[in-house]
């Protein structure tokens, strides 16, 4: 029935999660071996050792077996956990990943279960925690041995006394009575009621009762014995009278009720729904669909001034905005799925190289767009890479230079507003500026007399073709530099940054919108054209009467209550001819940690917005990060506070050392 | 260079079903197979600092469409919209990606056959569009049809300025 | 009447097996994912019988089996404990804790029916 059986997709599933999370579970023992961690590995274990067999991963399971008994034998105290069983563990978990991979039982696993890896792998374990023996999956109870049809009927006289507490244990007499009688022909059962006491003696859960069953029938001992499997403490007699001379007509009617097929029972109690996440991506796009019509019925009710269609519209707005939320919330993860990556990255790798480096990790909960997660391992990858080998120095001159010889490395994930916040970190030695500046001016990305401020230097590692290790080593010389890295979170609409302190490390900052689909977008006003800014970023909106341009000191600062922030005017940014109005707004965003002002002629007011991502042709066009349709079916272009940020910043720069 | 044969992709048999339309008095025609709609024109917003040849987004019901600028591409005179004008919307692929594109055309005339053995190279002296875009030229009633090359045409960065490094 | 079989088990491919085995031959199959949670269902249904897991998180087999037992409804209703373990003293800990009987993973469908049909009619 298995091979039919749609629970496999199910277990291949939920086996291929265990083995990803087990990597995790290791390295976990490995920091810190307690009790509860060991008992969690074991049970992983477990469960796929016996699912396995079940769904027809014969293999797996029995390979599983050996690690299982393996981890059995530490939760026992008969072994430990070291290195050695844990470099062991992460290897074997590799082997069932790849067992899981190859499918069912077949050529294909049965090779791979043979091969030298496998049985490597299984030496090594017994030698390591003296493990040997096969699989001792026990044989099945209360499989009855298959009858032989031509075989004589016989009479049995079967005694049986159930425990005393066996009722309230929950044995039922009559349904193996009943079972009984479907073996064959039962001539007669006779209770024994001596032990019954008296009435207010009796305890109704308690068992007083023997039975002495007559029964033909042509079916084995084993058969027999097999209907009081779960009575092992009861008291049993199975004795064979003779062979029944009359042949008696058995019953044989299946005993089964019509298999009648019944309406699956929806649970609600923590049950999960495993879906393709690319009907979730269908469900969003279509979320989106409906937010761009809801926004013209929206255009269309102010249009009509008809109150109760534009309280249908209020309505509606509020029903789609939570459909929205909800929606969304079902494709977020906690960036934690790919966190066990990363250790098992810094932990091959440091072995690799041969320094000791420790990853840390922080905020594993908080959750992200899953298809951001997807398009972020990568990068991340990369850079954690990065750290370990360019950041982290060796252990002598981690000795000299008077850290301790462990390096750290830590990946910290938080949410601030819509965006998440990633740092990666390193206790290492730093960018070097001078070889930057060196091998920038042999690249031609900058002239030799150029004095760009470090921070600046330090960007150009993002530039295409830049490679910072002096010799290009086999770990991470592997054609993808940090520019692809820079591109990647560009693509998601994020932002990286980079900070570095000679002799004490460097950190890496990356800025993610939680969702790729849908945001909050203030709508906007320059001349005829609506543009939309992300609500997230926005920390509010003033009068542009009411602030004070510093012209004098630096022409691009303003001056909102106590702070100076930078501001751009969107008209020059996209340039616009200036529309002339005399009383424009400021729009203070927040991004990178600095403010910024944008000035735009008006505030339209707020709106859902469907994030249409450019094509190539509009890709990487300075301010913009993609295009919405409002809800007049309006193309409006939605403004990348990143990338003004940066030119403000910059400009503010420019002009400030000029002066 | 002049074009000595038309691109291989033409030496087919069957016969090639074109869209032609005008341009700034000329007639032009692109593959049926590449087109999705033609529609009439709509409001176009425009993409600052985009690459001049793709100035600007139409709504094409619901999809965000980019509009290119064909004329600039044939090195044309801008021209203002008028009764005639039509959008013609294609699908191709884009950079690996099927991707949907408009164009602006002065007006829409018919769909033809033509026969791609008798597809003619660009003649020398009417090569003032960049031979690249130009897959040969055919004869339709006494008219001279120039077939444009989709792939080429409509490619994102072929005269877009290198990025100021 | 549709006998109602509590599936306890912390792998779903368990339970969704339990299920689709026994669905066709006329039980309701119900699921919770530890004893927590399948001691929750049990007092607010009717449950004619228990299939658990031995090794779960969040309360494990044992102290389920202890738990139902000790509970007002808990007397009397079948619990057969699957698992993979095979330690005899875990099977009388089991037993002593309440369980009805055992059942070894793997196990084939034919015998799951055989067993419900013995414990729960």
């Amino acid at each position: 029935m298995t091979q039919m059986n749609p629970a496999v997709a199910t277990f291949v599933e939920e086996a291929r999660e265990l083995i990803e999370g087990l990597e995790a579970q290791l390295l976990d023992l490995e920091r810190d071996a307690n009790a509860d961690a060991v008992d969690s590995v074991f049970r992983v274990l477990h469960t796929i050792k016996g699912s396995g067999a079940m769904f027809g991963f014969t293999e797996l399971s029995r390979f599983t077996h050996h690690l299982e008994e393996a981890f059995d034998r530490v939760r026992e105290g008969r072994a430990r956990i070291d290195q050695r069983l844990i470099d062991l563990a992460l290897d074997a978990r590799d082997h069932m990943k790849a067992l899981l991979d190859i499918g069912e039982d077949g050529d294909g696993a049965a090779s791979l279960a043979t091969g030298p890896q496998g049985s490597g792998l299984i030496a090594r374990l017994a030698a390591l925690v003296g493990s040997s023996d096969t699989p001792t999956i026990a044989p099945d109870a209360g499989q009855g041995g298959t009858t032989a049809a031509s075989a004589p009927e016989r009479l049995w006289q079967i005694t049986f006394r159930p425990a005393r507490n066996a009722l309230r244990n929950g044995m039922r007499p009559d349904l193996l009575i009943s079972e009984l009688r479907d073996l064959g022909q039962l001539l007669s059962c006779r209770a024994d009621v001596r032990d019954v006491p008296d009435l207010d003696d009796l305890d109704p859960l308690a068992s007083y009762l023997g039975w002495t069953v007559r029964l033909v029938t042509a079916e084995p001992r084993a058969t027999i014995e097999a209907v009081f499997i779960f009575a092992d403490d009861a008291e049993l007699a199975i004795t064979e009278v003779g062979v029944e001379a009359s042949r008696v007509p058995a019953d044989i009617t299946d005993p089964a009720p019509p298999a009648e097929r019944l309406t699956r029972q929806a649970d609600s109690v923590g049950e999960t729904i495993r879906v393709p996440a690319s009907r979730l991506d269908e469900i969003v796009d279509q979320l989106g669909e409906l937010v761009i019509c809801h926004a013209r019925l929206e255009g269309l009710a102010d249009r009509l001034g008809n109150p109760d269609l534009e309280a249908l519209s209020e309505e509606m707005g509020r029903l789609v905005g939570s459909l929205r939320e909800a929606t969304l919330a079902i494709r977020m993860l906690p960036i934690e799925t790919v966190f066990g990556k990363f250790r098992r990255v810094v932990r091959d790798l440091s072995a690799e190289l041969g320094k000791e480096v420790t990853l840390l990790t922080q905020g594993g909960e908080t959750e992200i767009d899953k298809n951001v997660i997807d398009r972020l391992t990568e990068p991340l990858v990369h850079m954690i890479r990065n750290a370990v080998d360019h950041g982290i120095e060796d252990g002598d001159l981690r000795r000299q230079r008077g850290k301790p010889v462990r390096g750290t490395v830590q990946l910290s994930a938080s949410q601030e507003g819509g965006e998440v916040l990633i740092t990666i970190s390193d206790d290492g030695g730093g960018l070097d500026a001078a070889a930057i500046r060196a091998k920038a001016i042999a690249r031609g990305l900058i002239g030799e007399e150029a004095t760009p401020t470090d921070h600046d230097l330090y960007q150009l590692i993002f530039a295409p073709g830049f490679s910072t290790a002096a010799n290009v080593t086999k770990v991470s010389g592997r054609g993808v530099g940090m520019d692809a890295v820079k591109t990647a979170i560009e693509a998601l609409r994020g932002t990286v940054d980079l900070s570095s302190q000679p002799g004490k490390g460097a950190r890496f900052t990356l800025r993610l919108p939680v969702s790729l689909a849908i945001i909050d977008g203030l709508l906007v006003r320059l001349g005829a054209d609506t543009f939309v800014i992300p609500l997230a970023a926005v920390e509010e909106c003033v009068e542009l009467d009411d602030v004070e341009r510093h012209r004098a000191s630096g022409r691009t600062m303003m001056q909102i209550r106590e702070t100076l922030v930078p501001w751009l005017d969107l008209d020059q940014v996209f340039a616009r001819a200036p529309s002339g109005m005399a009383r424009r707004r400021l729009v203070v965003v927040r991004c990178d940690g600095l403010q910024i002002g944008l000035i735009v002629d008006d505030i339209v007011g707020q709106h859902q917005t469907v994030i249409k991502t450019f094509s190539a042709y509009h890709r990487g066009v300075e301010g913009l990060s993609g295009a919405t349709i409002l809800g007049d079916g309006t193309v409006a272009l939605i403004i990348d506070v990143a990338s003004l940020a940066r030119r403000a910043v910059a400009e503010a720069r420019i002009i400030i050392e000029a002066a | 260079m002049p074009r000595t044969a038309p691109k291989d992709a033409i030496a087919e048999t069957q016969a090639l079903t074109l869209l032609v339309f005008g341009l700034a008095g000329e007639t032009f025609a692109l593959p049926v197979t590449t087109i999705h709609e033609v529609i009439d024109p709509l409001p176009v917003t425009p993409v600052p600092n985009a690459a001049p040849h793709a100035p600007g987004l139409i709504n094409v019901r619901g999809i965000v469409t980019p509009m290119l600028d064909v004329r600039l591409r044939l090195r044309m005179p801008p021209a203002a919209t008028a009764e005639a004008t039509r959008f013609i919307v294609l699908e191709l692929l884009v950079s690996g990606i099927r991707s949907r594109i408009a164009i602006e055309a002065d007006a829409v005339r018919e769909v033809v056959e033509v026969d791609p053995t008798r597809l003619e190279p660009v003649p020398e002296l009417g090569a003032r569009w960049p031979a690249a875009f130009v897959r040969g030229v055919a004869r339709h009633d006494d008219m001279l049809v120039v077939l444009l090359d989709p792939d080429t045409l409509f490619a994102p960065d072929a005269d877009r300025p290198a990025p100021n490094a | 009447m549709t006998k109602t079989v509590l599936s306890v088990d912390d792998s779903k491919s368990i339970r969704d097996m339990i299920e689709f085995t026994l669905q066709p031959h006329g039980y309701r199959v119900i699921g919770a994912c530890d004893g927590a949670e399948g001691l929750a269902r049990f007092q607010s249904e009717r449950v004619n019988l228990v299939i658990t897991d031995l090794n779960m998180p969040r309360m494990n087999g044992i102290e389920f089996i202890t738990a139902l037992r000790r509970s007002p409804l808990g007397a009397g209703v079948p619990i057969i404990m699957l698992t993979t373990e095979t330690k005899p003293e875990l099977k009388d800990a089991g037993r002593a804790a309440g369980a009805t009987g055992w059942i070894n993973k793997p196990f084939d469908g034919p015998m799951l029916v055989a067993v419900a049909r013995k414990l729960a009619g």
